[in-house]
C-alpha cells in the first residue's frame, strides 16, 4: 500500500538503529522522513509542517511530556509516541496531553505502518460526522440510536451506548480511561472511574461473539481501549 | 517544689512566717487583756508548725526564733525588754524555743518526705509511661512520644532529643521549639563535657544567651542537657528547656534515668536496623549472584542464536534457499522477542526488590481479563485447549490490570511449556471467603516434590520437557505481583495428576454504592 500523499513524517529518536530501520521502511513506502535526534532539533524541524510525528519519549535533552506540549502547540500533526514497556504511566500522560497513539518498543514494522495509516486517516477526516458508522458487521446508527451486530439489534443501556459512541469517535485510535470518562460522564465524573472497566466489560459481552478473540473492542493493558475497524 | 507553695520565691516564705508570728502575737495580746492563760506561748507553736509544713525548714526556724523574741518582748515581765525577771520564766522560754525548733525540724522532715513520695510516684509514673512509649517499634515515633511525655511530666517549656547519626544530628523536639530557635542553639553536643573530662553525672546547666548578645533574655530560659551514652560512646543528647532558672534535683535524677532508658532503646533500634539491613543485603546479594548466572547463560543463549543467524545471512559464499533465509530471520525475531521478555521480567523483579512496585488499582471484570489474556496468548498455547471457568456472578475485583495480566500470562505460559501438546489447561476463578481464587491447572507431569517450595524463586528451573525454555523468572515475578496486591500464590500437585497454580486476591467490596443510582 503506497500512500498517494507522500506524507511527511518527522521521526524524533536518538537511536541510530531505530532511525535507520524506520527511515528505510517508511521511505520505501513513499513517505518522506525527516529525522530529529533531540528535542531541540524536533522543535526546529516541526516548522517544516510534518503530517505526522513519531516521538520517542526518552530523549536525552528534553522531557518527553514537555516536548509533546510544545510540539502540540506548534503543529497540528498527530503524534505517535514510542516508548519502552513498563512506562504505562508516561504513555497515558502523553495520550492525555494530546498524543494520538503509542507504540511500545520493540515494535514490528506492520504495527508501525498500521498506526501511521490510522493517524493519517484521522487528519484527513477529523471527526466521524457520518450518521452511520459501519465496520465488519457492526453498525452504529447515531441518528436512530441503533446498534446492530451482523444485522442483529443490540439493546444497550445509555452508559454502554455512550461508551460505544465515544470509542467510535476515536475508531482505531487508543482511548485512555480518562478520555472515556470525560466523554461519557463529562468533566465532573466522580466514582464512575471505579466502574469504567466493568461497564466496558459488559458492553463487550454484548458486542463480541468470542470474548477471547474480540473483533471490535481491544484492551490496551494499563492504557485504555481501542475500537478496531480492521481484523486484528 | 512543684506545688503552689514551691513556686513562691524563698524570701516570700520567710515573710509569710513572720506574718504568722505577728498574727499569733496579736491574738495572744487580745487574750491577755481579758484573762491570763497559763503557757499561752504554746500558741506560737501553731505558727511554727504551719510554717514547717507549708513553707519549709528555714521559715519554720525563723518563726521559732521570732516567736521566742516576740513573746519575750511583749508578754514576759519586764515587758518591752528582752531581759527576763523571773528565772522560772526564763526556763519556760528556753524550753519553748527548744520545742519550737524540734517541732519545726520534725514537721519539715515530714513535709520533705511527703513531697519526696509524691515526686517519686510522679517519677515512677513518668518512667513507666516512657518505658511504654519506647516500646513503639518506630524509633522516630517513640522519640517524639517520649519528648512529649517528658515535657508534660516535668512541666518544662521544651524537650529536645538529639541523635548523632554519622555526624548529622537528628533532632526530636517537643514543646517550645520557638525558645530553642530564639536561643539559636547549635549542636547540643558541644555543651556537654566529653566522657573523658566528665565529672559527676555529666550534666550541666547552660545559660542561654539572647541572640542579640544581651546577657539575659527576659524569660531567663535555661537548658539542661544530659548525654545519651551507649557504653563509652556518646550517641546523642537529651535536653530540657525551662522557663524558670531554678535548678531542680528531682528533674536531674529523672533526666538521667530517662537518658539511660533512651540510650538503651536507641541502641536496640539501631541493632534491629542493622540486622534488617544485613538481611536485605544478603538477599540482594543472593539475587545478584542469581542474576549474574542468568545474564551469563539466559541472555547469552538467545544472543548466540541471533548472532549466528544474522552472520549466516551475511555469508556471501553460500546460496541460501528462500526457506532457509526465512528460518534464519524467524530465529532472529523469535530470539530477540525472548530476550525482550527476559529483560522485562528482570525489570519487574528489580522493581519488586527495590520496593517501588505499587499496584494502580481499579475495579475490573476478572472474566474479561482472563479472556483477554487467553486470547492474546493463543500463539503460545495453540497446542493446548484452554478451558475458562468463571462464574457469571463474580463481582468486580480491585486490581492493577497490567500486573494481574502479567501474573496470569506467566502462569498460563508456564503451564503450556511444561505439558505435552494436546492436554487441556483449565483456568478457573471462584470466591473463597474474603478472596477470589484464580487457579491455572494442567494435565502435565506436575511439580517434583522437592521443587514445590522453590518454584517461585528467581531463576529456579524445573525439569524442562524439551519445550521452548522460559526465562526462569515468570513464577518469581508472578509471586511478587500477587503479593503486592495483598494476595498469596501457591502450587500443589493435583490428585488426578498435573500441577495447579493458584493465587488469591482480596475481595474488597466497593465501599461506595453510587453505582446503584447510575442508570446502566
Amino acid at each position: 500500500m503506497r500512500p498517494a500523499t507522500g506524507a511527511r513524517i518527522l521521526l524524533v529518536d536518538d537511536e541510530p538503529a531505530i532511525v535507520r530501520a524506520v527511515r528505510a521502511n517508511l521511505g520505501s513506502r513513499g513517505f518522506r522522513v525527516d529525522v530529529a535526534e533531540s528535542g531541540r532539533e524536533a522543535l526546529e524541524r516541526v516548522e517544516l509542517h510534518p503530517d505526522l510525528i513519531l516521538l520517542d519519549l526518552g530523549l536525552p535533552d528534553l522531557d518527553g511530556l514537555d516536548l509533546i506540549r510544545a510540539l502540540h502547540s506548534r503543529a497540528r500533526a498527530p503524534i505517535i509516541v514510542l516508548s519502552a514497556r513498563g512506562a504505562e504511566r508516561d504513555k497515558v500522560r502523553a495520550l492525555d496531553l494530546g498524543a494520538d497513539d503509542y507504540l511500545t518498543k520493540p515494535f514490528g514494522v506492520e504495527e508501525l505502518l498500521a498506526r501511521i495509516r490510522v493517524a493519517l486517516r484521522h487528519t484527513l477526516r477529523s471527526v466521524t460526522d457520518e450518521p452511520v458508522f459501519r465496520t465488519r458487521g457492526l453498525t452504529v446508527d447515531i441518528e436512530h440510536r441503533r446498534v446492530t451486530v451482523d444485522g442483529e439489534e443490540l439493546h444497550l443501556t445509555p452508559t454502554e451506548y455512550a461508551l460505544l459512541t465515544a470509542l467510535v469517535r476515536h475508531a482505531d485510535r487508543v482511548v485512555t480511561d480518562a478520555m472515556l470518562l470525560q466523554e461519557v460522564w463529562g468533566p465532573e465524573y466522580g466514582d464512575e472511574d471505579h466502574y469504567l472497566h466493568v461497564y466496558v466489560a459488559r458492553l463487550r459481552k454484548k458486542l463480541e461473539r468470542d470474548p477471547q478473540k474480540p473483533r471490535y473492542i481491544a484492551t490496551e493493558p494499563g492504557i485504555g481501549y481501542r475500537l478496531l475497524t480492521e481484523e486484528a | 517544689m512543684l506545688g503552689p507553695m514551691g513556686r513562691l520565691a524563698p524570701l516570700r516564705g520567710y515573710v509569710a512566717a513572720l506574718a504568722a508570728v505577728t498574727l499569733v502575737t496579736l491574738a495572744i495580746g487580745a487574750i491577755e487583756t481579758r484573762t491570763h492563760v497559763a503557757n499561752i506561748s504554746m500558741l506560737y507553736l501553731m505558727a511554727v508548725l504551719g510554717a514547717a509544713t507549708l513553707l519549709g525548714r528555714g521559715p519554720a526556724i525563723t518563726a521559732s526564733f521570732t516567736s521566742f523574741l516576740a513573746f519575750n518582748w511583749f508578754f514576759v515581765e519586764p515587758i518591752h525588754t528582752l531581759s527576763v525577771g523571773d528565772p522560772k520564766e526564763w526556763f519556760a522560754l528556753v524550753l519553748f524555743l527548744v520545742t519550737a525548733v524540734i517541732t519545726s525540724q520534725l514537721a519539715a522532715d515530714l513535709r520533705d518526705r511527703a513531697r519526696e513520695a509524691v515526686d517519686r510516684a510522679r517519677d515512677a509514673t513518668l518512667m513507666f509511661e516512657i518505658a511504654r512509649v519506647l516500646g513503639e517499634p518506630d524509633l522516630k515515633t517513640a522519640l517524639a512520644a517520649v519528648a512529649e511525655r517528658l515535657r508534660s511530666g516535668l512541666r518544662v517549656a521544651g524537650v529536645v532529643i538529639e541523635l548523632e547519626d554519622n555526624g548529622s544530628p537528628h533532632r526530636t523536639i517537643a514543646g517550645d521549639a520557638a525558645a530553642l530557635d530564639r536561643a539559636e542553639i547549635g549542636s547540643l553536643a558541644g555543651w556537654i563535657p566529653s566522657p573523658r573530662s566528665a565529672t559527676g553525672p555529666g550534666a550541666r546547666w547552660i545559660r542561654v544567651v539572647d541572640p542579640r548578645g544581651a546577657s539575659t533574655s527576659p524569660r531567663d530560659e535555661r537548658v539542661h542537657a544530659v548525654p545519651l551514652r551507649s557504653g563509652a560512646r556518646r550517641i546523642g543528647t537529651l535536653a530540657i528547656i525551662r522557663a524558670s532558672s531554678r535548678v531542680d534535683a528531682a528533674n536531674d535524677r529523672i533526666l538521667t534515668a530517662v537518658a539511660t532508658q533512651l540510650a538503651g532503646a536507641i541502641e536496640r533500634s539501631r541493632l534491629r536496623q542493622d540486622a534488617t539491613d544485613a538481611e536485605i543485603l544478603r538477599r540482594t546479594d543472593e539475587l545478584k549472584s542469581a542474576l549474574l548466572g542468568a545474564v551469563s547463560h539466559d541472555l547469552r543463549t538467545p544472543l548466540a542464536s541471533i548472532v549466528a543467524s544474522a552472520g549466516s545471512l551475511r555469508q556471501t559464499d553460500v546460496q541460501w534457499t528462500a526457506a532457509e533465509r526465512e528460518s534464519f530471520l524467524a530465529d532472529i525475531e523469535n530470539e530477540a522477542r525472548r530476550l525482550s521478555r527476559i529483560v522485562s521480567n528482570l525489570l519487574d523483579l528489580s522493581r519488586m526488590e527495590s520496593g517501588t512496585l505499587h499496584p494502580e488499582r481499579s475495579w475490573y471484570d476478572l472474566a474479561a481479563l482472563i479472556d483477554d489474556v487467553v486470547g492474546r496468548l493463543r500463539p503460545l498455547t495453540h497446542d493446548h485447549p484452554v478451558d475458562v471457568r468463571v462464574p457469571e456472578d463474580l463481582p468486580p475485583i480491585s486490581l492493577d490490570y497490567v500486573e494481574i495480566d502479567q501474573v496470569l500470562s506467566n502462569l498460563l505460559e508456564n503451564a503450556a511449556r511444561h505439558t505435552r501438546s494436546g492436554t487441556t489447561i483449565v483456568i478457573s476463578a471462584a470466591i473463597d471467603g474474603s478472596d477470589v481464587v484464580v487457579e491455572v491447572s494442567d494435565d502435565g507431569p506436575g511439580v517434583p516434590k522437592d521443587a514445590l517450595d522453590r518454584v517461585f524463586e528467581p531463576f529456579f528451573r524445573g525439569p524442562s520437557g524439551g519445550t521452548p525454555r522460559g526465562t526462569g523468572l515468570g513464577l518469581a515475578v508472578a509471586r511478587g505481583l500477587v503479593e503486592a496486591h495483598g494476595g498469596h500464590i501457591s502450587v500443589r500437585n493435583r490428585a488426578e495428576g498435573g500441577a495447579a497454580f493458584r493465587f488469591t486476591l482480596p475481595l474488597e467490596q466497593p465501599s461506595r454504592t453510587r453505582i446503584v443510582a447510575t442508570p446502566l
